[in-house]
Protein backbone atom coordinates (compact mmCIF):
# COMPACT_ATOMS: atom_id res chain seq x y z
CA UNK A 1 0.00 0.00 0.00
CA UNK A 2 2.78 2.16 0.92
CA UNK A 3 4.23 1.58 -2.27
CA UNK A 4 1.11 2.33 -4.40
CA UNK A 5 1.05 5.91 -2.28
CA UNK A 6 4.58 6.61 -3.02
CA UNK A 7 4.02 5.77 -6.77
CA UNK A 8 1.09 7.89 -7.14
CA UNK A 9 2.99 10.77 -4.94
CA UNK A 10 6.12 10.75 -7.68
CA UNK A 11 3.11 11.55 -10.68
CA UNK A 12 2.26 14.61 -8.24
CA UNK A 13 5.68 15.65 -7.50
CA UNK A 14 6.11 16.01 -11.26
CA UNK A 15 3.39 17.71 -12.12
CA UNK A 16 4.60 20.11 -9.21
CA UNK A 17 7.72 20.14 -11.98
CA UNK A 18 5.73 21.01 -14.47
CA UNK A 19 4.29 24.12 -12.50
CA UNK A 20 7.55 25.47 -11.97
CA UNK A 21 8.43 23.69 -8.63
CA UNK A 22 12.17 23.42 -7.81
CA UNK A 23 11.85 21.58 -4.55
CA UNK A 24 9.69 18.77 -6.04
CA UNK A 25 12.59 17.93 -8.81
CA UNK A 26 14.92 17.66 -5.85
CA UNK A 27 12.62 15.06 -4.25
CA UNK A 28 12.07 13.32 -6.99
CA UNK A 29 15.90 13.47 -8.06
CA UNK A 30 16.47 12.31 -4.05
CA UNK A 31 14.09 9.18 -4.87
CA UNK A 32 15.38 8.27 -8.28
CA UNK A 33 18.93 8.72 -8.43
CA UNK A 34 20.38 5.44 -6.78
CA UNK A 35 18.14 3.42 -9.20
CA UNK A 36 18.72 5.11 -12.05
CA UNK A 37 21.92 5.13 -11.16
CA UNK A 38 22.38 1.63 -10.55
CA UNK A 39 20.07 0.63 -13.20
CA UNK A 40 22.43 2.38 -15.91
CA UNK A 41 25.81 0.28 -14.29
CA UNK A 42 24.43 -3.01 -14.47
CA UNK A 43 23.75 -2.13 -18.19
CA UNK A 44 27.15 -0.03 -19.27
CA UNK A 45 29.51 -1.96 -16.77
CA UNK A 46 31.69 1.64 -15.93
CA UNK A 47 31.12 3.57 -13.25
CA UNK A 48 31.70 7.50 -15.01
CA UNK A 49 29.40 6.35 -17.63
CA UNK A 50 26.64 4.95 -15.74
CA UNK A 51 26.39 8.67 -14.03
CA UNK A 52 26.51 10.66 -17.27
CA UNK A 53 24.17 8.45 -18.38
CA UNK A 54 21.86 9.19 -15.57
CA UNK A 55 22.28 12.84 -15.68
CA UNK A 56 21.13 12.67 -19.36
CA UNK A 57 18.37 10.70 -17.83
CA UNK A 58 17.06 13.62 -15.45
CA UNK A 59 17.79 16.17 -17.82
CA UNK A 60 15.12 14.87 -20.32
CA UNK A 61 13.22 14.22 -17.33
CA UNK A 62 13.79 18.23 -16.23
CA UNK A 63 13.36 19.32 -20.00
CA UNK A 64 10.07 17.59 -20.39
CA UNK A 65 8.25 19.31 -17.79
CA UNK A 66 6.30 21.43 -19.49
CA UNK A 67 5.07 18.42 -21.46
CA UNK A 68 4.67 15.76 -18.83
CA UNK A 69 0.85 13.69 -18.80
CA UNK A 70 0.59 11.14 -15.97
CA UNK A 71 -0.51 8.68 -18.73
CA UNK A 72 1.63 5.76 -16.57
CA UNK A 73 3.51 5.41 -13.32
CA UNK A 74 6.26 7.91 -13.14
CA UNK A 75 8.44 4.35 -12.53
CA UNK A 76 7.52 3.38 -15.57
CA UNK A 77 7.83 7.17 -17.21
CA UNK A 78 11.26 7.48 -15.85
CA UNK A 79 12.59 3.64 -17.10
CA UNK A 80 11.40 4.25 -20.32
CA UNK A 81 13.57 7.59 -20.49
CA UNK A 82 16.80 5.41 -18.85
CA UNK A 83 16.53 2.77 -21.10
CA UNK A 84 16.05 4.45 -24.00
CA UNK A 85 19.68 6.66 -22.64
CA UNK A 86 21.30 3.33 -21.89
CA UNK A 87 20.49 1.20 -25.26
CA UNK A 88 21.83 4.36 -27.21
CA UNK A 89 24.87 4.11 -25.13
CA UNK A 90 25.62 0.37 -25.80
CA UNK A 91 24.50 0.88 -29.81
CA UNK A 92 27.26 3.63 -29.95
CA UNK A 93 29.56 2.37 -27.80
CA UNK A 94 29.35 -1.16 -30.07
CA UNK A 95 31.02 1.01 -32.79
CA UNK A 96 33.74 1.58 -31.04
CA UNK A 97 36.68 -0.74 -31.35
CA UNK A 98 38.87 -2.27 -28.07
CA UNK A 99 35.74 -0.48 -26.20
CA UNK A 100 36.80 -2.21 -22.02
CA UNK A 101 33.07 -2.27 -20.68
CA UNK A 102 34.01 -3.98 -17.04
CA UNK A 103 34.73 -1.46 -15.05
CA UNK A 104 37.55 -3.54 -13.69
CA UNK A 105 38.74 -1.41 -10.95
CA UNK A 106 35.70 -0.65 -9.20
CA UNK A 107 35.77 -4.72 -8.05
CA UNK A 108 38.00 -4.66 -4.99
CA UNK A 109 35.63 -1.55 -3.83
CA UNK A 110 32.54 -3.27 -4.54
CA UNK A 111 33.64 -6.47 -2.91
CA UNK A 112 34.11 -4.66 0.24
CA UNK A 113 30.74 -3.09 0.11
CA UNK A 114 29.33 -6.85 -0.04
CA UNK A 115 30.56 -8.35 2.56
CA UNK A 116 29.33 -8.23 5.98
CA UNK A 117 31.75 -10.55 7.17
CA UNK A 118 35.68 -10.29 7.15
CA UNK A 119 35.97 -12.97 4.43
CA UNK A 120 39.69 -14.98 3.70
CA UNK A 121 42.06 -14.13 0.75
CA UNK A 122 40.62 -17.15 -1.07
CA UNK A 123 36.74 -16.46 -0.20
CA UNK A 124 37.66 -13.22 -1.59
CA UNK A 125 39.19 -14.72 -4.74
CA UNK A 126 36.07 -16.78 -5.27
CA UNK A 127 33.31 -14.31 -4.72
CA UNK A 128 35.30 -12.40 -7.41
CA UNK A 129 35.78 -15.03 -9.60
CA UNK A 130 31.71 -15.31 -9.47
CA UNK A 131 31.05 -11.55 -9.03
CA UNK A 132 32.80 -11.28 -12.62
CA UNK A 133 31.24 -14.30 -14.04
CA UNK A 134 27.76 -12.75 -13.38
CA UNK A 135 28.68 -9.41 -14.98
CA UNK A 136 29.67 -11.03 -17.81
CA UNK A 137 26.78 -13.38 -18.60
CA UNK A 138 24.72 -9.76 -17.94
CA UNK A 139 26.46 -8.05 -20.43
CA UNK A 140 25.87 -11.10 -22.79
CA UNK A 141 22.35 -10.67 -22.87
CA UNK A 142 20.93 -9.23 -25.94
CA UNK A 143 20.33 -5.16 -24.68
CA UNK A 144 16.75 -5.66 -24.40
CA UNK A 145 16.93 -8.89 -22.56
CA UNK A 146 19.02 -7.64 -20.42
CA UNK A 147 17.37 -4.26 -19.44
CA UNK A 148 14.00 -6.20 -18.78
CA UNK A 149 16.21 -8.55 -16.30
CA UNK A 150 17.48 -5.52 -14.86
CA UNK A 151 13.99 -3.51 -14.25
CA UNK A 152 12.43 -6.81 -12.97
CA UNK A 153 15.06 -8.08 -10.66
CA UNK A 154 16.92 -5.02 -9.22
CA UNK A 155 13.78 -2.47 -9.91
CA UNK A 156 11.04 -3.99 -8.90
CA UNK A 157 8.87 -3.11 -11.83
CA UNK A 158 6.03 -5.64 -12.82
CA UNK A 159 5.01 -7.19 -16.55
CA UNK A 160 2.81 -4.47 -16.95
CA UNK A 161 5.67 -1.90 -15.75
CA UNK A 162 8.22 -3.45 -18.20
CA UNK A 163 6.18 -4.38 -21.07
CA UNK A 164 5.24 0.20 -21.20
CA UNK A 165 9.40 0.69 -20.94
CA UNK A 166 10.19 -1.17 -23.81
CA UNK A 167 6.90 -0.60 -25.18
CA UNK A 168 5.25 -4.25 -26.09
CA UNK A 169 2.91 -6.36 -24.55
CA UNK A 170 2.73 -8.20 -21.57
CA UNK A 171 3.27 -11.88 -23.40
CA UNK A 172 6.47 -10.88 -24.70
CA UNK A 173 7.80 -9.55 -21.66
CA UNK A 174 7.01 -12.67 -20.16
CA UNK A 175 8.74 -14.53 -23.01
CA UNK A 176 11.56 -12.27 -23.20
CA UNK A 177 12.42 -12.69 -19.26
CA UNK A 178 12.01 -16.77 -19.68
CA UNK A 179 14.52 -16.66 -23.36
CA UNK A 180 16.53 -14.34 -20.69
CA UNK A 181 16.61 -16.35 -17.22
CA UNK A 182 16.95 -19.85 -19.92
CA UNK A 183 20.70 -18.07 -20.97
CA UNK A 184 21.28 -16.75 -17.72
CA UNK A 185 20.95 -20.51 -16.60
CA UNK A 186 22.86 -21.29 -18.85
CA UNK A 187 26.34 -19.23 -18.60
CA UNK A 188 25.61 -19.63 -14.91
CA UNK A 189 24.99 -23.01 -14.57
CA UNK A 190 28.53 -24.18 -13.81
CA UNK A 191 28.23 -22.17 -10.21
CA UNK A 192 25.18 -24.28 -8.93
CA UNK B 1 3.16 -31.03 -13.06
CA UNK B 2 3.90 -27.52 -14.44
CA UNK B 3 8.17 -26.78 -14.95
CA UNK B 4 9.38 -23.54 -15.00
CA UNK B 5 12.09 -24.28 -17.95
CA UNK B 6 9.08 -25.35 -20.21
CA UNK B 7 8.60 -22.45 -22.82
CA UNK B 8 4.99 -22.12 -22.83
CA UNK B 9 4.31 -22.81 -19.25
CA UNK B 10 7.53 -21.19 -17.95
CA UNK B 11 7.22 -17.77 -19.99
CA UNK B 12 4.03 -17.45 -18.19
CA UNK B 13 5.57 -18.59 -14.32
CA UNK B 14 9.00 -17.79 -14.23
CA UNK B 15 9.39 -14.60 -13.68
CA UNK B 16 6.81 -14.61 -11.12
CA UNK B 17 8.35 -17.27 -9.13
CA UNK B 18 11.69 -15.61 -9.02
CA UNK B 19 10.28 -12.44 -7.84
CA UNK B 20 7.56 -14.14 -5.55
CA UNK B 21 5.04 -12.85 -6.68
CA UNK B 22 2.64 -15.41 -7.68
CA UNK B 23 -0.24 -17.23 -5.25
CA UNK B 24 1.03 -19.15 -2.16
CA UNK B 25 0.00 -22.23 -3.78
CA UNK B 26 1.34 -21.85 -7.04
CA UNK B 27 4.82 -21.28 -4.79
CA UNK B 28 4.21 -24.31 -2.34
CA UNK B 29 3.79 -26.11 -5.97
CA UNK B 30 6.73 -24.87 -7.80
CA UNK B 31 8.88 -25.18 -4.28
CA UNK B 32 8.28 -28.59 -4.26
CA UNK B 33 8.89 -29.18 -8.09
CA UNK B 34 12.60 -27.75 -8.02
CA UNK B 35 13.73 -30.29 -5.15
CA UNK B 36 13.20 -32.97 -8.49
CA UNK B 37 13.86 -30.43 -11.39
CA UNK B 38 17.54 -29.44 -11.97
CA UNK B 39 17.00 -27.29 -15.06
CA UNK B 40 14.40 -25.82 -12.93
CA UNK B 41 16.54 -25.15 -9.93
CA UNK B 42 19.17 -24.07 -12.26
CA UNK B 43 16.88 -21.24 -12.65
CA UNK B 44 16.33 -20.41 -8.97
CA UNK B 45 20.21 -20.60 -8.62
CA UNK B 46 20.27 -17.71 -11.07
CA UNK B 47 17.89 -15.42 -9.54
CA UNK B 48 20.43 -16.09 -6.38
CA UNK B 49 23.47 -15.47 -8.28
CA UNK B 50 22.23 -11.99 -9.18
CA UNK B 51 22.16 -10.74 -6.18
CA UNK B 52 26.12 -10.67 -5.96
CA UNK B 53 26.26 -7.83 -8.68
CA UNK B 54 26.48 -5.20 -6.57
CA UNK B 55 26.99 -1.83 -7.58
CA UNK B 56 29.20 1.56 -7.06
CA UNK B 57 27.44 4.36 -4.47
CA UNK B 58 27.02 7.67 -6.43
CA UNK B 59 29.36 9.93 -6.52
CA UNK B 60 29.05 12.96 -3.73
CA UNK B 61 29.01 15.43 -6.89
CA UNK B 62 26.46 14.04 -8.78
CA UNK B 63 23.46 16.25 -8.12
CA UNK B 64 25.65 19.88 -8.36
CA UNK B 65 26.81 18.40 -11.67
CA UNK B 66 23.17 17.97 -13.02
CA UNK B 67 22.03 21.35 -11.64
CA UNK B 68 25.26 22.95 -13.13
CA UNK B 69 23.89 20.89 -16.38
CA UNK B 70 20.45 22.49 -16.08
CA UNK B 71 21.70 25.57 -15.51
CA UNK B 72 23.95 25.66 -17.91
CA UNK B 73 20.88 24.83 -20.66
CA UNK B 74 18.51 27.27 -19.27
CA UNK B 75 21.33 29.91 -20.22
CA UNK B 76 21.78 28.77 -23.65
CA UNK B 77 17.90 28.45 -24.12
CA UNK B 78 16.96 31.78 -22.62
CA UNK B 79 19.92 33.18 -25.05
CA UNK B 80 18.46 31.88 -28.50
CA UNK B 81 14.69 33.06 -27.13
CA UNK B 82 16.02 36.32 -26.68
CA UNK B 83 17.52 36.46 -30.13
CA UNK B 84 14.47 35.33 -31.37
CA UNK B 85 12.63 38.24 -29.92
CA UNK B 86 15.18 40.76 -31.57
CA UNK B 87 15.18 39.07 -34.69
CA UNK B 88 10.77 39.25 -34.86
CA UNK B 89 10.92 43.13 -33.37
CA UNK B 90 13.23 43.90 -36.20
CA UNK B 91 10.87 41.93 -38.82
CA UNK B 92 8.01 43.47 -37.16
CA UNK B 93 8.54 47.37 -36.64
CA UNK B 94 8.52 48.73 -40.42
CA UNK B 95 5.39 47.62 -40.70
CA UNK B 96 4.27 48.95 -37.59
CA UNK B 97 5.63 52.05 -38.44
CA UNK B 98 3.48 51.63 -42.38
CA UNK B 99 0.44 50.78 -39.96
CA UNK B 100 1.25 53.87 -37.74
CA UNK B 101 1.50 56.61 -41.27
CA UNK B 102 -1.62 55.34 -42.99
CA UNK B 103 -3.52 55.64 -39.51
CA UNK B 104 -2.11 59.10 -39.17
CA UNK B 105 -2.86 59.98 -43.61
CA UNK B 106 -6.61 58.88 -42.65
CA UNK B 107 -6.94 61.50 -39.46
CA UNK B 108 -5.28 64.37 -41.45
CA UNK B 109 -7.09 63.89 -44.40
CA UNK B 110 -11.01 62.88 -43.14
CA UNK B 111 -13.67 61.34 -45.42
CA UNK B 112 -15.50 63.55 -48.56
CA UNK B 113 -16.67 66.84 -47.45
CA UNK B 114 -20.51 67.31 -46.94
CA UNK B 115 -22.44 68.26 -49.84
CA UNK B 116 -23.92 71.95 -48.92
CA UNK B 117 -27.64 72.25 -48.90
CA UNK B 118 -29.66 73.98 -51.47
CA UNK B 119 -33.23 74.40 -51.69
CA UNK B 120 -35.22 71.50 -52.86
CA UNK B 121 -34.04 70.78 -56.30
CA UNK B 122 -36.48 70.37 -59.61
CA UNK B 123 -36.00 67.61 -61.72
CA UNK B 124 -34.00 68.98 -63.82
CA UNK B 125 -31.48 70.41 -61.48
CA UNK B 126 -31.17 67.35 -59.58
CA UNK B 127 -28.98 65.52 -62.30
CA UNK B 128 -26.84 68.70 -62.39
CA UNK B 129 -26.21 68.33 -58.84
CA UNK B 130 -25.29 64.74 -58.93
CA UNK B 131 -22.77 65.19 -61.46
CA UNK B 132 -21.74 67.84 -59.83
CA UNK B 133 -20.96 65.59 -56.73
CA UNK B 134 -19.89 62.67 -59.00
CA UNK B 135 -16.89 65.17 -60.21
CA UNK B 136 -15.94 66.42 -56.60
CA UNK B 137 -15.83 62.67 -55.78
CA UNK B 138 -13.70 61.93 -58.69
CA UNK B 139 -11.18 65.25 -58.00
CA UNK B 140 -11.07 63.77 -54.26
CA UNK B 141 -9.86 60.98 -55.54
CA UNK B 142 -7.37 62.32 -57.46
CA UNK B 143 -5.26 64.67 -54.48
CA UNK B 144 -2.08 63.33 -53.49
CA UNK B 145 -1.44 62.70 -49.92
CA UNK B 146 1.09 65.38 -48.70
CA UNK B 147 3.41 63.32 -46.26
Amino acid sequence: MEAVVALERDAQLMLRVREGDDTSFALLLERHRGPVVHFMYRMVQNQAVSEELAQEVFLRVFRSRETYEPTAKFTTWLFRIATHVALNSIRDRKKEKGHESLDEEMLDGMERQVADRQPTVEQEMVHEVKLREVRQAIEALPAKQRAAVLMHKYEGLDYEQIAGVLSCSESAIKSLLFRAYEALRGRLAHMA
Amino acid sequence: MICLSNNEQGADLLAGYLAKTLDSDRMAELDQHIQECADCRGLAMVWERLDEFAVPEVTPGFDARLYAHIAREETRVLGWRNLWRNRLWRSIAPLAAAAALVAVALLVYPGKPDAPKQPGPTQSNKAEIEQVAQAVDDLDLLTPIDR
